[in-house]
Protein backbone atom coordinates (compact mmCIF):
# COMPACT_ATOMS: atom_id res chain seq x y z
CA UNK A 1 0.00 0.00 0.00
CA UNK A 2 3.04 2.14 0.67
CA UNK A 3 2.91 3.56 -2.88
CA UNK A 4 3.99 6.76 -3.96
CA UNK A 5 4.51 8.59 -6.91
CA UNK A 6 8.50 7.64 -7.26
CA UNK A 7 7.28 4.20 -7.28
CA UNK A 8 5.12 4.54 -10.14
CA UNK A 9 8.04 6.85 -12.22
CA UNK A 10 10.72 4.25 -10.83
CA UNK A 11 8.95 1.10 -12.24
CA UNK A 12 7.57 2.73 -15.63
CA UNK A 13 11.54 3.71 -16.11
CA UNK A 14 12.29 0.09 -15.58
CA UNK A 15 9.46 -1.20 -17.77
CA UNK A 16 10.78 1.28 -20.42
CA UNK A 17 14.07 0.20 -20.21
CA UNK A 18 13.47 -3.16 -20.74
CA UNK A 19 11.49 -2.66 -24.03
CA UNK A 20 14.20 -0.85 -25.09
CA UNK A 21 17.26 -3.56 -24.64
CA UNK A 22 15.67 -6.41 -26.80
CA UNK A 23 17.39 -7.37 -29.28
CA UNK A 24 16.12 -6.72 -33.01
CA UNK A 25 16.91 -10.19 -34.04
CA UNK A 26 15.21 -11.42 -31.52
CA UNK A 27 12.13 -8.95 -32.04
CA UNK A 28 12.13 -9.82 -36.34
CA UNK A 29 12.34 -13.53 -35.56
CA UNK A 30 9.15 -13.21 -33.40
CA UNK A 31 7.07 -11.84 -35.97
CA UNK A 32 8.19 -14.11 -38.76
CA UNK A 33 9.08 -12.22 -41.70
CA UNK A 34 11.79 -13.40 -43.88
CA UNK A 35 13.47 -9.97 -44.64
CA UNK A 36 14.06 -7.25 -42.43
CA UNK A 37 15.78 -5.11 -44.68
CA UNK A 38 12.40 -4.01 -46.64
CA UNK A 39 11.02 -1.34 -44.51
CA UNK A 40 6.87 -2.70 -45.09
CA UNK A 41 6.90 -5.82 -43.59
CA UNK A 42 4.74 -7.65 -41.13
CA UNK A 43 1.16 -6.02 -41.23
CA UNK A 44 1.97 -3.36 -42.86
CA UNK A 45 0.51 -4.23 -46.17
CA UNK A 46 -2.62 -5.31 -44.60
CA UNK A 47 -5.44 -3.31 -44.48
CA UNK A 48 -6.47 -1.30 -41.60
CA UNK A 49 -9.28 -2.90 -40.07
CA UNK A 50 -7.87 -6.09 -38.95
CA UNK A 51 -4.16 -5.28 -39.32
CA UNK A 52 -1.95 -8.08 -37.87
CA UNK A 53 -4.09 -9.20 -34.96
CA UNK A 54 -2.23 -9.08 -31.53
CA UNK A 55 0.95 -10.10 -32.21
CA UNK A 56 1.51 -7.27 -34.69
CA UNK A 57 0.36 -4.93 -32.90
CA UNK A 58 2.07 -5.45 -30.03
CA UNK A 59 5.64 -5.64 -32.06
CA UNK A 60 4.76 -2.54 -33.74
CA UNK A 61 4.48 -0.79 -30.49
CA UNK A 62 7.57 -2.32 -29.69
CA UNK A 63 8.94 -0.88 -32.11
CA UNK A 64 7.29 2.31 -32.23
CA UNK A 65 8.59 2.81 -27.84
CA UNK A 66 11.94 1.74 -29.08
CA UNK A 67 12.51 4.39 -32.02
CA UNK A 68 11.00 7.03 -29.99
CA UNK A 69 12.60 6.26 -26.59
CA UNK A 70 15.91 5.63 -27.00
CA UNK A 71 17.65 9.01 -26.88
CA UNK A 72 15.18 10.68 -23.32
CA UNK A 73 16.08 7.26 -21.92
CA UNK A 74 19.54 7.98 -21.85
CA UNK A 75 18.66 11.47 -20.02
CA UNK A 76 16.01 9.67 -17.78
CA UNK A 77 18.44 7.42 -16.72
CA UNK A 78 21.54 9.33 -15.88
CA UNK A 79 18.86 11.86 -13.74
CA UNK A 80 17.34 8.67 -12.09
CA UNK A 81 20.50 7.47 -10.98
CA UNK A 82 22.37 11.03 -9.87
CA UNK A 83 18.72 11.29 -7.69
CA UNK A 84 19.39 7.55 -6.10
CA UNK A 85 23.12 8.58 -5.67
CA UNK A 86 22.61 11.89 -3.94
CA UNK A 87 19.23 10.83 -1.92
CA UNK A 88 19.63 7.37 -1.41
CA UNK B 1 -13.16 53.19 -13.57
CA UNK B 2 -16.06 55.54 -12.38
CA UNK B 3 -16.91 55.17 -8.38
CA UNK B 4 -20.50 56.38 -8.27
CA UNK B 5 -21.90 53.64 -7.49
CA UNK B 6 -25.16 54.50 -6.54
CA UNK B 7 -25.93 57.12 -9.41
CA UNK B 8 -26.21 54.12 -11.77
CA UNK B 9 -28.37 52.50 -9.44
CA UNK B 10 -31.08 53.21 -12.14
CA UNK B 11 -29.00 53.51 -15.04
CA UNK B 12 -27.57 49.78 -15.28
CA UNK B 13 -30.71 47.97 -15.07
CA UNK B 14 -30.91 47.44 -18.57
CA UNK B 15 -27.54 46.08 -19.17
CA UNK B 16 -27.62 42.09 -19.40
CA UNK B 17 -23.51 41.35 -19.33
CA UNK B 18 -23.55 42.87 -15.69
CA UNK B 19 -26.80 40.98 -14.08
CA UNK B 20 -24.25 38.49 -13.52
CA UNK B 21 -22.37 40.48 -10.70
CA UNK B 22 -23.33 39.42 -7.36
CA UNK B 23 -26.21 40.95 -5.28
CA UNK B 24 -24.83 43.01 -2.60
CA UNK B 25 -23.32 45.81 -5.02
CA UNK B 26 -24.79 47.78 -7.94
CA UNK B 27 -22.67 46.92 -10.96
CA UNK B 28 -20.94 49.94 -12.02
CA UNK B 29 -21.00 50.49 -16.33
CA UNK B 30 -17.60 50.41 -18.55
CA UNK B 31 -16.43 54.13 -19.36
CA UNK B 32 -18.26 54.61 -22.56
CA UNK B 33 -21.52 55.22 -20.67
CA UNK B 34 -19.67 57.74 -17.76
CA UNK B 35 -20.66 60.47 -20.10
CA UNK B 36 -24.54 59.81 -20.30
CA UNK B 37 -24.77 59.32 -16.89
CA UNK B 38 -23.23 62.33 -15.78
CA UNK B 39 -26.21 64.30 -17.32
CA UNK B 40 -28.22 62.31 -14.30
CA UNK B 41 -26.62 63.21 -11.52
CA UNK B 42 -30.03 64.54 -10.22
CA UNK B 43 -31.55 60.93 -10.05
CA UNK B 44 -29.37 60.58 -7.34
CA UNK B 45 -32.24 62.34 -5.24
CA UNK B 46 -34.85 60.10 -6.15
CA UNK B 47 -36.30 58.29 -3.66
CA UNK B 48 -35.90 54.50 -2.90
CA UNK B 49 -39.03 52.94 -4.48
CA UNK B 50 -38.39 53.93 -7.50
CA UNK B 51 -35.07 52.98 -7.86
CA UNK B 52 -35.95 49.47 -7.04
CA UNK B 53 -38.42 49.29 -9.73
CA UNK B 54 -35.52 48.97 -11.34
CA UNK B 55 -33.81 46.70 -10.16
CA UNK B 56 -33.88 42.32 -11.58
CA UNK B 57 -35.58 40.13 -9.47
CA UNK B 58 -33.00 38.54 -7.47
CA UNK B 59 -32.09 41.95 -5.72
CA UNK B 60 -35.78 42.79 -5.02
CA UNK B 61 -36.31 39.20 -3.19
CA UNK B 62 -32.99 39.81 -1.26
CA UNK B 63 -34.00 43.09 -0.35
CA UNK B 64 -37.98 42.22 0.17
CA UNK B 65 -40.76 44.06 -0.43
CA UNK B 66 -39.34 47.00 1.93
CA UNK B 67 -37.57 49.60 0.66
CA UNK B 68 -35.23 49.42 4.11
CA UNK B 69 -32.24 47.39 3.59
CA UNK B 70 -30.08 47.25 6.75
CA UNK B 71 -27.58 49.65 7.44
CA UNK B 72 -24.21 47.19 7.14
CA UNK B 73 -25.59 46.31 3.45
CA UNK B 74 -26.40 49.79 2.59
CA UNK B 75 -23.16 50.23 3.80
CA UNK B 76 -21.89 47.66 1.70
CA UNK B 77 -23.64 48.68 -1.75
CA UNK B 78 -23.35 52.01 -1.32
CA UNK B 79 -19.55 52.00 -0.54
CA UNK B 80 -18.48 53.12 -4.00
CA UNK B 81 -14.75 52.06 -3.21
CA UNK B 82 -15.94 48.54 -2.76
CA UNK B 83 -17.30 48.76 -6.12
CA UNK B 84 -14.19 49.75 -7.62
CA UNK B 85 -12.41 47.04 -5.58
CA UNK B 86 -14.95 44.39 -6.54
CA UNK B 87 -14.48 45.59 -10.30
CA UNK B 88 -10.87 45.13 -10.43
CA UNK B 89 -10.38 41.92 -8.52
CA UNK B 90 -13.01 40.47 -10.94
CA UNK B 91 -10.78 42.05 -14.16
CA UNK B 92 -7.81 40.67 -12.62
CA UNK B 93 -8.89 37.54 -12.04
CA UNK B 94 -10.46 37.16 -15.82
CA UNK B 95 -7.76 38.40 -17.38
CA UNK B 96 -5.24 36.07 -15.74
CA UNK B 97 -7.48 32.95 -16.58
CA UNK B 98 -7.70 34.17 -20.17
CA UNK B 99 -3.79 34.41 -19.95
CA UNK B 100 -2.93 31.58 -18.65
CA UNK B 101 -5.86 29.67 -21.19
CA UNK B 102 -4.37 31.69 -24.04
CA UNK B 103 -0.94 30.51 -22.99
CA UNK B 104 -1.58 26.87 -23.78
CA UNK B 105 -1.41 25.26 -27.18
CA UNK B 106 -4.33 24.20 -29.26
CA UNK B 107 -4.48 20.97 -28.37
CA UNK B 108 -4.65 21.80 -24.58
CA UNK B 109 -7.40 24.04 -25.84
CA UNK B 110 -9.38 21.00 -27.51
CA UNK B 111 -8.92 18.62 -24.43
CA UNK B 112 -9.55 21.71 -21.79
CA UNK B 113 -12.96 22.11 -23.36
CA UNK B 114 -13.21 18.20 -23.29
CA UNK B 115 -12.78 17.91 -20.30
CA UNK B 116 -15.45 20.94 -19.58
CA UNK B 117 -17.58 18.10 -21.07
CA UNK B 118 -17.23 15.82 -18.31
CA UNK B 119 -18.13 18.49 -15.45
CA UNK B 120 -21.78 19.88 -16.85
CA UNK B 121 -24.06 17.95 -14.21
CA UNK B 122 -26.79 19.09 -12.45
CA UNK B 123 -27.93 17.81 -8.71
CA UNK B 124 -30.62 15.30 -10.46
CA UNK B 125 -28.20 13.85 -12.92
CA UNK B 126 -25.79 13.10 -9.55
CA UNK B 127 -28.31 11.94 -7.51
CA UNK B 128 -29.80 9.53 -10.26
CA UNK B 129 -26.55 8.00 -11.04
CA UNK B 130 -25.45 7.36 -7.29
CA UNK B 131 -28.70 5.46 -7.27
CA UNK B 132 -27.67 3.79 -10.50
CA UNK B 133 -24.80 2.28 -9.52
CA UNK B 134 -26.39 1.35 -6.30
CA UNK B 135 -29.05 -0.56 -7.93
CA UNK B 136 -28.63 -0.89 -11.74
CA UNK B 137 -30.75 -4.00 -11.48
CA UNK B 138 -34.61 -2.21 -13.17
CA UNK B 139 -35.46 -2.73 -16.79
CA UNK B 140 -34.27 0.75 -18.28
CA UNK B 141 -32.80 2.08 -21.52
CA UNK B 142 -29.36 2.37 -21.66
CA UNK B 143 -28.19 4.30 -25.06
CA UNK B 144 -26.34 7.47 -24.65
CA UNK B 145 -28.40 9.82 -26.25
CA UNK B 146 -26.29 11.82 -29.55
CA UNK B 147 -27.02 15.25 -30.64
CA UNK B 148 -25.44 15.52 -34.03
CA UNK B 149 -22.59 13.15 -33.89
CA UNK B 150 -21.55 14.93 -30.16
CA UNK B 151 -22.46 12.94 -26.98
CA UNK B 152 -25.05 15.42 -24.98
CA UNK B 153 -23.67 16.58 -21.88
CA UNK B 154 -24.79 14.96 -18.85
CA UNK B 155 -26.83 17.28 -17.10
CA UNK B 156 -29.52 16.18 -20.45
CA UNK B 157 -28.95 12.42 -20.49
CA UNK B 158 -28.40 10.21 -17.59
CA UNK B 159 -26.30 7.85 -19.41
CA UNK B 160 -23.65 10.19 -19.91
CA UNK B 161 -20.29 9.31 -18.38
CA UNK B 162 -19.07 12.84 -16.04
CA UNK B 163 -16.14 13.18 -13.75
CA UNK B 164 -17.74 14.83 -10.77
CA UNK B 165 -18.90 11.88 -9.22
CA UNK B 166 -15.42 10.07 -10.02
CA UNK B 167 -13.64 12.52 -8.76
CA UNK B 168 -15.98 13.60 -5.52
CA UNK B 169 -15.98 9.94 -3.81
CA UNK B 170 -12.37 9.41 -4.78
CA UNK B 171 -12.03 12.25 -2.55
CA UNK B 172 -14.51 10.99 0.10
CA UNK B 173 -12.86 7.60 0.08
CA UNK B 174 -9.15 8.74 1.08
CA UNK B 175 -11.55 10.93 3.91
CA UNK B 176 -13.32 7.61 4.71
CA UNK B 177 -9.99 5.69 5.34
CA UNK B 178 -8.70 8.22 7.05
CA UNK B 179 -11.72 7.86 9.34
CA UNK B 180 -11.87 3.71 9.57
CA UNK B 181 -7.95 3.99 10.86
CA UNK B 182 -8.66 7.01 13.23
CA UNK B 183 -11.31 4.51 15.21
CA UNK B 184 -8.51 1.53 14.81
CA UNK B 185 -5.87 4.08 16.26
CA UNK B 186 -4.10 4.00 13.40
CA UNK B 187 -4.12 7.47 11.89
CA UNK B 188 -1.72 9.83 11.25
CA UNK B 189 -1.75 12.76 9.00
CA UNK B 190 0.20 11.17 6.52
CA UNK B 191 -1.87 8.20 5.96
CA UNK B 192 -4.40 10.74 4.11
CA UNK B 193 -1.43 11.82 2.13
CA UNK B 194 -0.93 8.24 1.12
CA UNK B 195 -4.34 7.25 0.46
CA UNK B 196 -4.48 10.32 -2.22
CA UNK B 197 -1.25 9.42 -3.48
CA UNK B 198 -2.26 5.54 -4.20
CA UNK B 199 -5.77 6.67 -5.25
CA UNK B 200 -3.95 8.36 -8.26
CA UNK B 201 -1.10 6.13 -9.05
CA UNK B 202 -3.73 2.78 -8.70
CA UNK B 203 -6.04 4.99 -11.12
CA UNK B 204 -3.06 6.02 -13.49
CA UNK B 205 -2.03 1.92 -13.87
CA UNK B 206 -5.45 1.02 -14.96
CA UNK B 207 -5.93 3.27 -17.18
CA UNK B 208 -2.65 2.57 -18.70
CA UNK B 209 -3.19 -1.59 -18.62
CA UNK B 210 -6.68 -0.92 -20.09
CA UNK B 211 -5.53 1.90 -22.77
CA UNK B 212 -2.69 -0.77 -23.81
CA UNK B 213 -5.19 -3.59 -23.61
CA UNK B 214 -7.61 -1.71 -26.11
CA UNK B 215 -4.28 -0.91 -28.45
CA UNK B 216 -3.07 -4.16 -28.72
CA UNK B 217 -6.22 -6.12 -29.29
CA UNK B 218 -6.70 -3.62 -32.10
CA UNK B 219 -10.52 -2.97 -31.17
CA UNK B 220 -11.81 0.07 -32.58
CA UNK B 221 -14.96 1.45 -30.64
CA UNK B 222 -16.84 4.17 -29.92
CA UNK B 223 -15.36 4.76 -26.08
CA UNK B 224 -12.65 7.16 -25.77
CA UNK B 225 -9.98 7.41 -23.29
CA UNK B 226 -11.79 10.10 -21.33
CA UNK B 227 -14.98 8.24 -21.26
CA UNK B 228 -12.74 5.13 -19.52
CA UNK B 229 -11.51 7.20 -17.25
CA UNK B 230 -14.79 8.03 -16.08
CA UNK B 231 -16.07 4.77 -15.85
CA UNK B 232 -13.04 3.58 -14.26
CA UNK B 233 -14.04 6.19 -11.60
CA UNK B 234 -17.62 4.59 -10.58
CA UNK B 235 -15.87 2.08 -8.55
CA UNK B 236 -15.23 5.03 -5.87
CA UNK B 237 -18.77 4.96 -4.84
CA UNK B 238 -19.43 1.12 -4.41
CA UNK B 239 -15.72 1.31 -2.16
CA UNK B 240 -17.36 4.03 0.14
CA UNK B 241 -20.69 2.45 0.67
CA UNK B 242 -18.67 -0.58 2.13
CA UNK B 243 -16.52 1.22 3.81
CA UNK B 244 -19.05 3.04 5.48
CA UNK B 245 -21.33 -0.62 6.07
CA UNK B 246 -18.23 -1.45 8.23
CA UNK B 247 -17.77 1.35 10.16
CA UNK B 248 -21.64 1.85 11.21
CA UNK B 249 -21.72 -1.98 12.07
CA UNK B 250 -18.65 -3.22 12.53
CA UNK B 251 -18.86 -6.22 11.35
CA UNK B 252 -16.73 -8.44 9.01
CA UNK B 253 -20.18 -10.40 7.79
CA UNK B 254 -21.75 -7.09 6.63
CA UNK B 255 -18.74 -6.26 5.68
CA UNK B 256 -18.03 -8.85 3.08
CA UNK B 257 -21.75 -8.94 2.64
CA UNK B 258 -21.54 -4.99 1.08
CA UNK B 259 -18.54 -5.66 -0.65
CA UNK B 260 -20.19 -8.83 -2.85
CA UNK B 261 -23.15 -6.58 -3.40
CA UNK B 262 -21.28 -3.46 -4.44
CA UNK B 263 -19.01 -5.89 -7.00
CA UNK B 264 -22.29 -7.73 -8.53
CA UNK B 265 -24.19 -4.62 -8.75
CA UNK B 266 -20.65 -2.26 -9.89
CA UNK B 267 -20.22 -5.31 -12.85
CA UNK B 268 -23.62 -5.46 -13.86
CA UNK B 269 -24.10 -1.55 -14.03
CA UNK B 270 -20.91 -1.59 -15.88
CA UNK B 271 -21.64 -4.62 -18.18
CA UNK B 272 -24.66 -2.86 -19.13
CA UNK B 273 -22.91 0.85 -20.04
CA UNK B 274 -20.08 -0.43 -21.83
CA UNK B 275 -22.11 -3.21 -23.68
CA UNK B 276 -23.18 -0.51 -26.46
CA UNK B 277 -19.92 1.14 -26.77
CA UNK B 278 -17.16 -2.08 -26.79
CA UNK B 279 -19.27 -4.36 -28.40
CA UNK B 280 -20.16 -3.89 -32.59
CA UNK B 281 -23.57 -3.21 -34.09
CA UNK B 282 -25.91 -5.28 -34.76
CA UNK B 283 -26.12 -4.73 -38.13
CA UNK B 284 -22.65 -4.20 -38.18
CA UNK B 285 -20.96 -4.08 -41.54
CA UNK B 286 -17.50 -6.43 -40.49
CA UNK B 287 -18.21 -9.90 -41.40
CA UNK B 288 -15.03 -10.45 -41.69
CA UNK B 289 -14.62 -9.71 -37.70
CA UNK B 290 -15.81 -12.45 -36.04
CA UNK B 291 -12.44 -12.72 -33.98
CA UNK B 292 -12.87 -8.84 -32.82
CA UNK B 293 -16.09 -9.81 -31.61
CA UNK B 294 -14.80 -12.40 -29.13
CA UNK B 295 -12.00 -10.13 -28.41
CA UNK B 296 -14.17 -6.92 -27.33
CA UNK B 297 -16.17 -9.55 -25.13
CA UNK B 298 -13.37 -10.54 -23.60
CA UNK B 299 -11.82 -6.99 -23.25
CA UNK B 300 -15.35 -5.93 -21.36
CA UNK B 301 -15.13 -8.99 -19.05
CA UNK B 302 -11.70 -7.66 -18.07
CA UNK B 303 -12.76 -4.55 -17.33
CA UNK B 304 -15.55 -5.18 -15.54
CA UNK B 305 -13.72 -8.03 -13.68
CA UNK B 306 -11.01 -5.25 -12.92
CA UNK B 307 -12.79 -3.50 -11.06
CA UNK B 308 -14.48 -6.13 -7.92
CA UNK B 309 -10.56 -6.89 -7.65
CA UNK B 310 -9.44 -3.56 -6.84
CA UNK B 311 -12.00 -2.32 -4.56
CA UNK B 312 -11.71 -5.40 -2.67
CA UNK B 313 -7.47 -4.97 -2.86
CA UNK B 314 -8.05 -0.97 -2.04
CA UNK B 315 -10.25 -1.75 1.01
CA UNK B 316 -8.41 -5.09 2.12
CA UNK B 317 -5.73 -3.03 4.48
CA UNK B 318 -8.10 -0.83 6.05
CA UNK B 319 -10.16 -3.95 7.69
CA UNK B 320 -8.81 -5.99 10.39
CA UNK B 321 -11.05 -9.33 11.49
Amino acid sequence: MGFTLYNLIEAALLCINAVAILSERFLSKLSGNANINYPNVGGYGVDNQNSGGAKQQLLTLIRSVRTVMRIPLIAFNVVTIMFLILFG
Amino acid sequence: MSSDGPIYRTKNYPHPQQQQSSQFYQPTTPSPQSQASNAHEGDYTVPNPQSHNGFFSPQTAFYGSSNQATSSIEFLSNNPFLNVGFNVVEQGMKDMTDKTINMLPNQMKKSLSSIKYYFAVDQTYVIKKLCLILFPFRPRNWSIGYNADEPVPPRVDTNAPDYYIPLMSAITYVLVAGLVLGIQNRFTPEQLGMHATSVLIWNIIEILILSITFYIFNIQSKLRILDLIAYCGYKYVGMITALSSYLITDSLFIYRLALLYISISLSYFLVKCLRLQILPDIGGSQPYNTNGNTRRIYLLLFVVLLQPLFIWYLTQHLIIP
